[in-house]
């Protein structure tokens, strides 16, 4: 019977049509304008770093991968790729840390609480570049007491200027990311312990778990999602954040506080060298792609709620 | 295998006070059930017992030894809680074994441990699952399994049973039940649902707004309740309550009606009094020459019982329940007796007159 039974092609050709290319036809106008705000841009920043595309030397076009070339023999990329850790990681590390301090002293019961947990918003208030300025000058051995007090505690020599030693500076805007980033943390943290149920931890107790195994075996394991999440984004954040060390050290002195979005932007917008700018940009996408992908990966093998 | 002692507890909430004047003796083994009404503060007194909530007022002992300031992880005692309170990200057989786990236990130990209690519990199959996987008979049974892996001097359980179905309830009613007879040890249960207190409890003790009303084995709290509170909290269907005058020799119901007392006539029958009666202990008469006439409205034919609303004239709506099938039509006139050896009287204040 090799007949086809009246009306299948078009049941076949119907199901087609509404299984596979319908749902597509409502999507549409969400991916139309999802196309046009991300990909498009983004598409065009990426063809930039395969030309030369200079303001002071017009007239470039394709140059292939010289772009990439050039940034694989050029120190000053490869310092600020070092830079670009140290920065990341070591502001991410005690935001994160201080963060969930902070988080759990304002999970208790205290007198005020209220008043605390607002004005523990107030770092995210000011302007960064007014934070930057402010911070700048705490630095300042002439006007700011930090040099001083650093000095009276025994950790410095003298009361130099912290950002402009190329050893230290860069723990100058590393300071003050923590203080900016702290909040963030505290907030996010907090709204996640407040989720836990009150009874798992009298459950805990009951069982004999000592304050200590509460947190790591309930309070963690419950903020595990969470610190994933935000983690990951404030890392891939903080990694493109260049106003702090802009308005702080400008990425001095002699390039020990460049990091990479701080370099793509003078590259862009000082030597007005877009191509190559876009090449670095280019690099730091793709390290920022594989951490996201590793942390994705981490988070789906650990967190089982 | 506990002894525990509640001398003179009182609980206060700020200014609040919500128990006062708890006095309790719960021998070693005992299955004990507190039981009232939603808010009489039967969750505050379990969570006082296993150390969760402070308490306010006078002591409580463990085996002689003052609990007041003893951590709860110190008091060794296990507690299954109402909403269970699985550890959600840990699977059952981990669940189960948590307590070991904290405690550092040899590894093999806690598994052995940890299986024979899944084994009991039926849970076998299912020791590799997380607990949202799990049915809620499934989750109550793990939560039992995490108190019994713990062997601890006495368990404590708050309302375990109450979000479970009907029939899945008398089913872990009995495997509690079960449970106790197994392992002898000092079970102290919470319930609002008198079936379930009457069923297990060696004694039951009925709390209503934060006071004891009356302690005592299910028989006693039947026969011979307290006060009014108790007898009409306990019993299913409630007792009736009728409004009556002392007697010569007796007392006199509201339609005219006197009771003679035989044998026993109490001391002295103030003014205002009530007389209680059971549904089950009125009997049906000849509408002439009984105490009480009236037309039965509603007829609910059980199978097993016939439970019948009467309009009774001069005194108004009592039940009656009957064992049997009762061929009963709606609207029929019936008599009603109330057995002298039967009747409950109180005074106005609602305590029972012996
Ligand atoms: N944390 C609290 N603060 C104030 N009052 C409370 C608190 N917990 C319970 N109560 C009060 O104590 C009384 C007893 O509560 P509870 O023991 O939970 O009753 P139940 O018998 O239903 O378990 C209730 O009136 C309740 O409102
Ligand atoms: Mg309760």
């Amino acid at each position: 019977m090799s007949r086809k039974a009246p009306g299948e092609i078009r049941a076949r050709r119907s199901f087609y049509w509404r299984y596979v290319l319908e749902p597509y036809f409502y999507l549409a106008p969400a991916i139309l304008l999802i196309a046009g705000v991300m990909v498009v841009p983004l598409v065009i920043g990426i063809s930039y770093s395969f030309q030369s595309v200079r303001l002071l030397r017009p007239g470039g076009g394709f140059v292939g991968l010289e772009n990439y070339l050039d940034l694989w023999s050029d120190r000053k990329f490869w310092i600020a790729l070092e830079n670009t850790f140290v920065w990341t990681i070591g502001s991410i590390s005690f935001q994160f840390l201080l963060g969930l301090g902070l988080a759990l002293l304002l999970n208790t019961r205290f007198h005020g609480k209220r008043l605390i947990q607002s004005l523990v918003f107030l770092p995210w208030a000011v302007p960064t570049f007014l934070s930057a300025l402010a911070w700048a000058w705490l630095f300042n051995p002439t006007i700011g007491p930090l040099p001083h007090w650093l000095t009276a505690m025994g950790i410095l020599g003298e009361p130099q200027n912290i950002l402009g030693d190329p050893e230290l500076a860069i723990w100058g805007p590393i300071v003050a990311n923590i203080w900016f980033g702290i909040p963030f943390f505290a907030i996010t943290l907090l709204a996640a312990l407040q989720s836990i149920p009150a009874e798992l931890y009298e459950a805990a107790e009951i069982d004999g778990a000592s304050p200590w195994q509460r947190f790591t075996k309930i309070t963690l394991p419950f903020l595990a999602p969470m610190i994933a999440i935000t983690v990951m984004l404030r890392t891939i954040w903080i990694a493109n954040f260049a106003d702090l060390i802009f308005v702080m050290t400008g990425g001095g002195p002699a390039n020990s506080t460049q990091i990479l979005s701080t370099y793509i932007f003078t590259t862009a917008f000082k030597k007005l060298d877009f191509g190559y700018a876009s090449a670095i940009a280019v690099a730091l996408l793709i390290l920022l792609l594989i951490y996201a992908a590793i942390l994705l990966v981490l988070r789906r093998r650990l967190v089982k709620i | 295998m506990a002894r525990m002692d509640l001398r003179n507890i009182a609980k206060r909430y700020g200014p609040v006070e919500v128990m006062r004047n708890i006095d309790l003796a719960i021998e070693d083994g005992e299955f004990i059930v507190l039981v009232g009404p939603s808010g009489c503060g039967k969750s505050t007194l379990l969570r006082m017992i296993a150390g969760l909530e402070p308490i306010s007022e006078g002591e409580f002992l463990i085996d002689g030894q003052r609990m007041n300031e003893v951590a709860p992880r110190d008091r060794d005692i296990a507690m299954v809680f109402q909403s269970y309170a699985l550890y959600p990200h840990m699977d059952v057989a981990r669940n189960m074994g948590f307590s070991m786990e904290i405690r550092g236990a040899d590894a093999g130990e806690k598994q052995s441990k940890v299986a024979e209690a899944a084994r009991t519990l039926g849970l076998t199959a299912l020791t590799k699952r997380l607990p949202k996987a799990l049915s809620g008979g499934q989750r109550q049974r793990v939560a039992m399994g995490r108190a019994i892996v713990r062997d601890p001097k006495a368990f404590l359980f708050d309302e375990p049973l109450s979000n479970l179905d009907a029939a899945l309830r008398v089913e872990m009613r009995l495997e509690i039940a079960r449970l106790h007879q197994r392992l002898k040890a000092t079970m102290v249960y919470v319930t609002h649902d008198q079936v379930e207190a009457l069923t297990l409890a060696d004694r039951i003790v009925v709390l209503d707004s934060g006071n004891i009303q009356q302690v005592g084995t299910p028989l006693e709290l039947y026969e011979r309740p307290a006060n009014r509170f108790v007898a009409q909290f306990i019993g299913s269907p409630t007792m009736n309550v009728l409004d009556v005058t002392p007697a010569e020799g007796g007392i006199t119901l509201r339609n005219g009606t006197t009771i003679g007392f035989s044998p026993a006539v109490p001391a002295a029958i103030p003014a205002v009094a009530q007389l209680g009666i059971r549904p089950e202990h009125l009997d049906i008469a000849d509408p002439d020459g009984a105490s009480m006439v009236g037309v039965a409205d509603v007829v609910e034919h059980l199978g097993s019982d016939t439970n019948i609303y009467v309009q009774v004239e001069g005194i108004g709506p009592l039940m009656l329940r009957q064992h049997g099938h009762l061929p009963l039509r709606p609207n029929e006139r019936i008599g009603l007796t109330i057995p002298a050896d039967r009747m409950h009287l109180f005074d106005a204040e609602g305590i029972a007159l012996r």
